[in-house]
C-alpha cells in the first residue's frame, strides 16, 4: 500500500529526514517510536504534504501512485488520513458542515454523487456510536473550545467518517488521561480491518498496550534504526532510548 | 500545487456575474444639475407642491456644502454636472398588475434571480423592484393591504399617503444632513415606503431590489420605513448594476422610525458592480442610512453584507432616543482588487438603559482597503447605557489594508462601553488541516471565511443567508493566507 | 480679530523671530528657520483638525502671553523640595523655564554620559543629526513652533555600553511672574547598548500667572539601547501643557515610557510617538491619568511599525472626576513590510462622577497580513459591588475607593521599577481619591 524509499526531507534548510525506508501493507499496524526530535512528526507532515517541508531525495508510492506529486487534498482523497497532533480550531465552521464538505469532496474525486443529508446523518450517528463520540460536539464550531481529549476523539471520529485506506495517528495519545486513551484506542481498534493500514506515531509505549502493532520501528536522527515487533516497544519502555543511541553511534564509528 | 499568488490572481480575474445590461427604452432627464432639473423630476413624478419645495430646500443646502475630507481614501473626482438625474423605463404608466411590466424587464430580473412574478416568488417575501431609481413592481400588495400594511413605491406613497410621508420625511435624515443626503433630497427619484400599523407583525419579509442599468446616471432612491407601536418588520434590500467603464454614483437615503416597542430589522446584501481588477468603473456607494428608536423599548437592527461597489462609504446609524431602546449593527464587508470600503455605524445613546451591539467583520484581499469606522456616543441622560463592539479584520495577501477607527464618546458615568478589535490572517495551519481532509484550498478559504462571518450571517433571514453565503464564497473563493 | 489670530500674530510678529540666538555660533539657526516656516504653513489647529477634534486648543490660547526669554524669579530650596520625589536617590538636573541651573543640579560626571544645555551643545554632530528630524514631528504645528523658538533644554548623550548607577531626575520649575509661553526642548541619544533611566517632573511656583508649556523631547535609541522614561505631570492648576515626545528605535532597542498625569494642570495634551526603524525592538507605553475639576487630559499616541518583527504594547488608564475631560487617541500603524508585528493597545477608563467624560479613538491601520494586532477600550464606573464588599468588611469609603483606584492603576504602577517612585505614585493616588471624596 505504502512504500517509502530513501526519503530525505528538510525544513528551513535543516535536514530532518535522512533516508527513511518503510513498507506498509494492507491490514498492518505499524508503530513509529523514537525520542523527541527524531523526526517522527516530520515524517507524518511530509507524507500529508505540509508545505514548509521540502523533499530532497527519495520517493513515496501510495497505492501505485507517486504520493509526493499530489496536493495535500488529493493525498487525502486517495485515502491518506492524518490524525493531527494539534488539531486546529476553526471558529464559525460547524463540525458537521465541515465533515459533510470533506466527505463529498472525496466522493466527488471518485466520481460519486454527493451524499444525501439523510444518509449522511445516518452515517454520522452510526460512527458516533462506533467510536463513542459525544453528539453534542457535532454542531459546535470545529474543535473550538474542545478539551484536549475531545479534539483527539474528534480526530478518530473523522477517521471513522472518511474511511481512508491509510491512517497516520500522530501522537494521538499525548496529553490524554488513561480513560480518554482507552476510548481513543478502542475506536481505532474497531476501525482496523483487512484492507486498512495504520501508522501510529507515539512517544510512549503505553498506547501500544491498547493498540497492538504488527511492527515497531524506531526513528532516530531522521532514520529508522531498528525494526521489531511489540516486544521492541516494551524493551524501549524499560531501557529508554539511550542504549539505542549508543548502538547507532557505535555503528557509525566502526 | 498552486501557489497563493496564482490563486489571488484568480480571484482578481473573476468576472462580475451580474454585469450585463438591459436594452430597454429609457426616459432620461437632460444631463446636469440645477433648479430646472429638480422641477423636471418633480413634474415627471406629478408631485404636489410641498414635495417640490422640500426638494428645493435640499438643493439649496446642497449648493452650500462641500465634500468631506476625513474619510480614509482619496475622494474621486465627481462631476455632478455630468450626470443625468432621472432615468425611467419608458413604458411606464400606472402599473396595475405585473402583467403590464415590460417583458424585457421581467427577463432581466429573472436573470438576476429576483422573482417578481408572484407565483414564482420566494415564499413569504414581498418584493418591490426598483430599476434605475423607479419602482417597477411590488408583489403581494393585496395580502399586505389586508393587514393595513403599506408597502409601495415612494412616489406612490406621496400620492396616496401624503400625511404619513409629510410627517416623517426628513425627520431622521434631514435634507441638509450631509452633501450626499442633500443631493438625494433634491433629486431622489423613487424608492420604497413602508408603514406597519400598530400591533401588526408583518408576516413576510419585505424586500426591495435595486438595479442600476442606464449609463451616466446616478441612483438616488429614498426609503422610509415606519413601524408604529408594537409592530415588527423585517426588510431586505439587494442590488446589482451592469459593468460599465465609468463610475456610477449611488447616493441613497434610508430612514427608519421605530415607535413604542416596535422592531425594525433591516438587512442589505450589496453587490453593486465593483469595477474591474485595475479599479476601472464600479459604483460609488455613498449612502446615508439612519434609524431612530423613538419609542421606549423599541429596537432597530442593521445587518449588511457588502461585497460590491468600487467604494462603499456608509454608516448605518441608530439614534436610541427612547428608554430601554436597543440598536444593533452586524456587518461583513469584503473588498478585493482595488475596492475600497469605509463603513461602520454610529450609535447615539440618548435614552436611559439603552443597549447596543456592534459586530463588524472586515475581509480584505488583493490591493483593497477596508476600514471600519464607527461612533458610539453616550449622552448625559443615557444612564446605564451599554455598548459592546467587536471589530475583526481578516487579511488575505500582503498588498491590502485593514483599518479600525472607532470613536467613543461617553458623557455618562453609569454607562459601560466596551470595544475590542483584532487583525489577523487566515491561518496556514487551518488551510492545511482542511486540505488533509480532502478539501481543496479554494473551498477551504470559503469555509473559513464563512465561519468567520457566521455571527453576522446568522442575523439574515434564512433565504438571504444562503444567498449571502454563496456570494461570500464566489467573491473570495480561493484566497490563501 | 479672533483669538487664534492674536496668538498667531503674537508668535510671529510680537516677539523676536527665529533669528534670535540660542547658541553662540548660530549652529541650529537653519533648523529653526525651517521649523518656523513649517509652523506658519501648518497654522494653529482647530476642532475641525481631526487630531484636535476633542481638544479645543483655541480657548487656551486666548490669554496674552509673553515668551519666557529671561530667567525670572528665584527658586528656593523649599520650592525645589516640593518638586522632588521623597526617598529618590538620583542625579538631578534642575531647569528654570527650560534653562539648566548648574548650581541647583547634581549631574553625572566623568562617565560616558553627558548632560548639557542644548545651547552649549549646538555644534555637536549628534545634535545636528537628530534635532527636529523625527518624522512624526513634521506635521505637528506646536512641535514646529517649539523648534523655531524654544528657550533651551537638555542634550543627554550616553556613549556605547554606557549606564548610570542611578536614575537622572529632571526637574522643571516654571516661575513666570506674568502669563508666559515656555518652550523647553530636550534631545536624548543613547548609543549602542547604552541604558538609562530618566524621570521628568515639573513644578509651577506662581499661582497668579498662567504658564503655557509647549515642550518637545526627542529620543534616539541606537542598536540594543534601553531607556526607561518616566514623565510625571503635576503642576499648578493654571498651567497648560502641550508635550511632544518622539522616539526613534533602532534594532534590538527597548523603550519603556511611563506617563503619569496627576492633578491639576487645566490642560494637558501629550503627543507620544515612536518610530520603529530597526527590527526586533520592544516598546512599552504606559499611561495613567487622574483628572479632577475641569481638567482636560488628552493623550495621543502613535506607534509606527516600519520594519518586521517588532513588538509594541500599550496600556493607558484613566480615572476621571468632577467635570474632567479625558481624551485618548492611540494609533498603531503597521506598514506593508512590517510582517510578524505584534502590536497591542488597551485603554480603560473609570468615570467617577456624573459630569466627567471620555472620548477615545483607538486606531489600527494595517497593511501587512502576517501580524497580530488588537486594541481594546472600556469605560465604566466603580463596581458598587466591590465597594460594598470592602465597606462591609469595615473599610471606610475613602480607603475603599483608594484601594479600588489603586487596584485599577496597578497594571501600570506595578511596571515602575523604582520603589521610591512607586511609593510616590501610591501617595498621589491616595491624595487624589481623598480630594475627590472631600469635595
Amino acid at each position: 500500500m505504502l512504500t517509502i524509499k530513501n526519503l530525505h526531507a528538510e525544513v528551513d534548510g535543516k535536514q530532518i529526514l535522512k533516508g527513511i525506508n518503510l513498507e506498509i501493507k494492507k491490514g498492518e499496524m505499524h508503530a513509529i517510536m523514537g525520542p523527541n526530535g527524531s523526526g517522527k512528526s516530520s515524517l507524518s507532515s511530509v507524507l500529508a504534504g505540509r508545505e514548509n517541508y521540502t523533499v530532497t531525495q527519495g520517493e513515496v508510492i501510495f497505492e501505485g501512485k507517486n504520493l509526493l506529486d499530489m496536493s495535500p487534498e488529493d493525498r487525502a482523497r486517495e485515502g491518506l488520513f492524518l490524525a493531527f497532533q494539534y488539531p486546529v480550531e476553526i471558529p464559525g465552521v460547524s463540525n458537521l458542515h465541515f465533515l459533510k464538505t470533506a466527505l463529498n469532496e472525496i466522493r466527488a474525486y471518485h466520481s460519486l454523487p454527493a451524499m444525501e443529508s439523510k444518509e449522511f446523518l445516518k452515517l454520522t450517528k452510526e460512527k458516533q456510536q462506533l467510536v463513542d463520540f459525544n453528539a453534542n460536539l457535532m454542531n459546535r464550531s470545529l474543535n473550538e473550545g474542545f478539551s484536549g481529549g475531545e479534539k483527539k476523539r474528534n480526530e478518530v471520529f473523522q477517521l471513522a467518517m472518511l474511511d481512508p485506506k491509510l491512517a497516520i495517528l500522530d501522537e494521538t495519545d499525548s496529553g490524554l488521561d488513561i480513560d480518554a486513551l482507552r476510548i481513543v484506542a478502542a475506536g481505532v481498534n474497531k476501525l482496523r480491518s483487512a484492507d486498512k493500514a495504520f501508522m501510529v506515531i507515539t512517544h510512549y509505549q503505553r498506547l501500544l498496550e491498547y493498540i497492538v502493532p504488527d511492527f515497531v520501528h524506531v526513528l532516530y536522527n531522521g532514520q529508522i534504526v531498528k525494526t521489531g515487533t511489540k516486544e521492541l516497544a516494551l524493551e524501549l519502555e524499560e531501557k529508554g532510548y539511550d542504549w539505542l543511541k549508543e548502538e547507532v553511534h557505535q555503528k557509525e564509528s566502526v | 500545487m498552486r501557489n497563493s499568488n496564482e490563486i489571488i490572481d484568480d480571484i482578481a480575474n473573476r468576472e462580475y456575474e451580474f454585469g450585463f445590461t438591459t436594452d430597454i427604452e429609457m426616459e432620461m432627464a437632460p444631463v446636469g444639475l440645477n433648479e430646472e432639473t429638480i422641477r423636471f423630476i418633480s413634474a415627471k413624478k406629478e408631485e404636489p407642491q410641498w414635495m417640490l419645495e422640500w426638494r428645493l430646500k435640499g438643493f439649496q443646502a446642497f449648493k452650500k456644502m462641500q465634500f468631506p475630507k476625513w474619510q480614509h481614501f482619496e475622494m474621486p473626482e465627481l462631476d455632478l454636472q455630468k450626470l443625468s438625474y432621472y432615468a425611467a423605463p419608458k413604458k411606464k404608466k400606472q402599473l396595475n398588475s405585473l402583467d403590464e411590466v415590460d417583458p424585457e424587464l421581467l427577463a432581466t430580473f429573472e436573470k438576476l434571480g429576483i422573482p417578481i412574478n408572484e407565483q414564482k416568488a420566494l415564499a413569504g417575501v414581498a418584493v418591490d423592484v426598483v430599476f434605475d431609481s423607479v419602482s417597477v413592481a411590488t408583489t403581494f400588495k393585496e395580502k399586505l393591504h389586508e393587514l393595513g400594511i403599506i408597502f409601495c413605491s415612494f412616489g406612490e406613497a406621496v400620492r396616496t399617503h401624503p400625511d404619513l410621508v409629510k410627517k416623517y420625511l426628513g425627520t431622521v435624515v434631514p435634507h441638509s444632513d450631509n452633501i450626499f443626503a442633500a443631493l438625494n433630497a433634491a433629486v431622489f427619484s423613487d424608492g420604497s415606503f413602508v408603514y406597519i400599523p400598530k400591533g401588526v407583525r408583518c408576516p413576510m419579509e419585505l424586500s426591495t431590489y435595486f438595479r442600476i442599468n442606464a449609463e451616466n446616471t446616478g441612483q438616488f432612491e429614498r426609503t422610509l420605513i415606519i413601524a408604529d407601536d408594537d409592530s415588527y418588520v423585517s426588510y431586505l434590500e439587494g442590488c446589482t448594476a451592469p459593468k460599465r467603464d465609468e463610475n456610477q454614483l449611488h447616493a441613497a437615503v434610508v430612514e427608519l422610525v421605530a415607535m413604542e416597542r416596535a422592531e425594525i430589522k433591516y438587512s442589505t446584501v450589496q453587490n453593486w458592480y465593483p469595477g474591474d481588477k485595475d479599479g476601472n468603473g464600479g459604483i460609488y456607494n455613498f449612502v446615508t442610512k439612519r434609524g431612530i428608536c423613538k419609542g421606549n423599548s423599541s429596537k432597530i437592527s442593521w445587518t449588511q453584507v457588502e461585497t460590491g461597489s468600487a467604494i462603499t462609504w456608509k454608516y448605518p446609524s441608530v439614534i436610541l432616543q427612547g428608554d430601554d431602546a436597543e440598536g444593533e449593527f452586524y456587518s461583513v464587508a469584503v473588498t478585493r482588487n482595488k475596492q475600497i470600503a469605509d463603513t461602520g455605524t454610529k450609535i447615539y445613546h440618548l435614552g436611559r438603559n439603552t443597549r447596543s451591539r456592534i459586530i463588524s467583520k472586515g475581509i480584505s484581499a488583493g490591493h483593497s482597503d477596508n476600514t471600519y469606522r464607527g461612533l458610539v456616543q453616550v449622552g448625559p441622560r443615557a444612564a446605564n447605557a451599554r455598548n459592546f463592539t467587536q471589530c475583526d479584520s481578516l487579511l488575505i495577501g500582503d498588498r491590502c489594508g485593514a483599518h479600525t477607527f472607532p470613536y467613543i464618546e461617553s458623557r455618562n458615568s453609569t454607562a459601560t462601553v466596551e470595544h475590542e478589535a483584532t487583525t489577523s490572517k487566515i491561518g496556514e495551519d487551518q488551510i492545511f488541516y482542511l486540505n488533509q481532509r480532502g478539501i481543496e484550498t479554494e473551498k477551504a478559504v470559503a469555509l473559513i471565511v464563512n465561519g468567520y462571518a457566521q455571527e453576522v450571517l446568522n442575523q439574515l433571514p434564512m433565504e438571504f443567508a444562503v444567498e449571502a453565503r454563496k456570494l461570500l464564497s464566489i467573491t473570495l473563493e480561493g484566497s490563501v493566507g | 480679530m479672533t483669538s487664534d489670530k492674536s496668538f498667531y500674530e503674537f508668535i510671529s510678529n510680537g516677539v523676536p523671530g527665529p533669528e534670535q540666538k540660542v547658541d553662540a555660533d548660530n549652529a541650529i539657526l537653519p533648523a529653526r528657520k525651517l521649523a518656523f516656516g513649517r509652523f506658519k504653513e501648518l497654522g494653529l489647529p482647530t476642532v475641525k483638525t481631526e487630531e484636535w477634534r476633542y481638544t479645543n486648543i483655541q480657548r487656551y490660547l486666548k490669554d496674552a502671553f509673553t515668551l519666557a526669554q529671561e530667567e525670572q524669579g528665584t527658586v528656593t530650596a523649599e520650592q525645589l523640595k516640593a518638586a522632588g520625589i521623597p526617598q529618590l536617590d538620583s542625579y538631578r538636573a534642575v531647569l528654570v523655564n527650560g534653562r539648566l541651573q548648574a548650581d541647583l543640579s547634581t549631574l553625572p560626571t566623568g562617565g560616558k554620559i553627558t548632560v548639557s544645555k542644548v545651547s552649549d551643545a549646538a555644534g555637536n554632530p549628534q545634535l545636528q543629526a537628530w534635532f527636529d528630524k523625527h518624522p512624526h514631528l513634521q506635521s505637528q504645528p506646536f512641535a514646529a513652533l517649539n523648534a523655531a523658538l524654544f528657550a533651551d533644554g537638555l542634550f543627554i548623550e550616553a556613549g556605547v555600553n554606557a549606564s548610570l548607577d542611578k536614575p537622572l531626575h529632571i526637574i522643571h520649575v516654571y516661575t513666570a511672574s506674568a502669563n508666559a509661553f515656555i518652550q523647553p526642548r530636550h534631545l536624548i541619544v543613547l548609543h549602542k547598548s547604552a541604558t538609562l533611566e530618566v524621570i521628568e517632573s515639573a513644578v509651577g511656583i506662581n499661582d497668579n500667572a498662567i504658564a503655557f508649556v509647549n515642550g518637545v523631547t526627542e529620543v534616539v535609541l541606537e542598536e540594543n539601547a534601553e531607556l526607561w522614561h518616566y514623565n510625571i505631570q503635576s503642576t499648578v492648576k493654571n498651567s497648560r501643557h502641550i508635550y511632544h515626545t518622539s522616539t526613534t528605535q533602532k534594532a534590538d532597542s527597548r523603550y519603556h515610557h511611563f506617563n503619569f498625569t496627576l492633578p491639576s494642570a487645566e490642560l494637558t495634551r501629550n503627543n507620544l510617538s515612536v518610530a520603529l526603524t530597526g527590527s526586533n525592538t520592544e516598546t512599552n507605553l504606559h499611561g495613567l491619568y487622574l483628572a479632577t475639576g475641569t481638567q482636560h487630559v488628552d493623550n495621543h499616541t502613535f506607534v509606527d511599525h516600519l520594519v518586521p518583527n517588532c513588538n509594541s504594547n500599550e496600556l493607558y488608564k484613566g480615572v476621571l472626576l468632577d467635570d474632567a475631560n479625558g481624551v485618548f487617541t492611540g494609533k498603531i500603524h503597521v506598514h506593508q513590510d512590517a510582517q510578524k508585528t505584534n502590536a497591542f493597545q488597551q485603554n480603560n477608563n473609570l468615570l467617577m462622577s456624573e459630569k466627567a467624560n471620555i472620548n477615545s479613538q483607538p486606531q489600527l491601520e494595517i497593511y501587512a497580513d502576517d501580524v497580530k494586532c488588537s486594541h481594546g477600550f472600556t469605560v465604566g464606573r466603580f463596581s458598587e459591588e466591590s465597594l460594598f464588599y470592602l465597606r462591609s468588611r469595615g473599610i471606610g469609603e475613602e480607603a475603599a475607593k483608594s484601594l479600588l483606584v489603586n487596584a485599577f492603576a496597578f497594571d501600570i504602577t506595578d511596571q515602575v521599577h523604582i520603589p521610591a517612585l512607586q511609593d510616590f505614585l501610591a501617595e498621589k493616588i491616595r491624595q487624589y481619591v481623598a480630594g475627590a471624596i472631600n469635595n
